[in-house]
């Protein structure tokens, strides 16, 4: 998935709601809203730094979508790579304290979570259109 | 004594780590919410005290979607003693033809494989319990 030139990394946490949403929302810019367009890296991946996701991130633009504001996926670009190219933390969309509500399986998402979805894929989708514009 | 720390790798790329992810939150919210717990692989890859702290010297289970084996590798760099470690596709073989789903949902024959994988990791629950009483 590193063939096209602006990545995406979801912090995809285990611990808490937020980590669901940030899951969901890259995955919808994959297959609904830039599909076709985009490099998804694994942050695990990525930091173990074995699967050329960190060469991918130090040439090309990277956004990071973190669930929380731990901000875990921006931290590891920035320490392996370079400079995030763009940030999103759901807790700013939606919330601290929803955002660190129980992690959610996707069996449970209600629409009230798909538009936390929708909100956050919307604001990584306004920031990729900034990076493609000037590229 | 402390909850078992289950962490499962995530990846986003295929169905495989959302297998990972759904089996494991299937043990820790709802087969076993009290023996056992996990933490964000994304939050131990960092290295942050906070997360050492939570994991160092800990019994743990982990579930990998592929054999980078990303989840085992980070939790024992962090300190975790890795008691049971599982690969997703090393189950595949009874569900050979079954489409699973993508990295965004699971079919129904997904999530009879989850409950599968998650079923392995209550035994592990077990047999820790058992070793350390």
């Amino acid at each position: 998935m590193l063939g096209n030139r602006i990545g995406v990394i979801s912090c995809s946490g285990e611990e808490c709601l937020g980590g669901t949403i940030s899951r969901l929302a890259v995955r919808k810019m994959m297959e609904e809203l830039k599909p076709g367009m985009v490099s998804t890296l694994c942050l695990p991946l990525f930091i173990a730094g074995d699967g050329g996701e960190r060469e991918f991130a130090e040439k090309y633009p990277t956004i990071a979508v973190d669930g929380c504001s731990k901000c875990c996926a921006k931290r590891a670009i920035e320490k392996y790579s370079s400079a995030v190219a763009g940030s999103i933390d759901v807790a700013e969309i939606i919330g601290e304290a929803k955002a660190l509500e129980k992690p959610l399986s996707t069996r449970y998402i209600t629409d009230l979570h798909m538009e936390y979805v929708n909100q956050t894929a919307a604001k990584t989708c306004e920031i990729f259109d900034e990076i493609l514009a000037k590229q | 004594m402390s909850k078992i720390k289950i962490v499962p790798c995530s990846g986003i790329g295929k169905v495989f780590g959302l297998l990972a992810r759904e089996s494991v939150l299937m043990v820790t919210e709802e087969k076993c919410p009290d023996e056992c717990e996990t933490l964000c692989l994304a939050h131990v890859v960092t290295g942050d005290d906070e997360v050492v702290g939570k994991i160092n010297g800990e019994n743990c289970i982990t579930m990998d979607g592929c054999a980078k084996y990303c989840a085992k590798k980070s939790v024992e760099e962090t300190g975790g003693i890795v008691v049971k470690s599982h690969k997703v596709p090393d189950y595949i073989k009874a569900h050979r033809g079954e489409e699973h789903g993508t990295g965004t949902y699971l079919t129904d024959d997904g999530w009879k494989y989850a409950e599968e994988l998650a079923e392995i990791m209550v035994e592990d629950i077990k047999e820790i319990k058992a070793g350390v009483n």
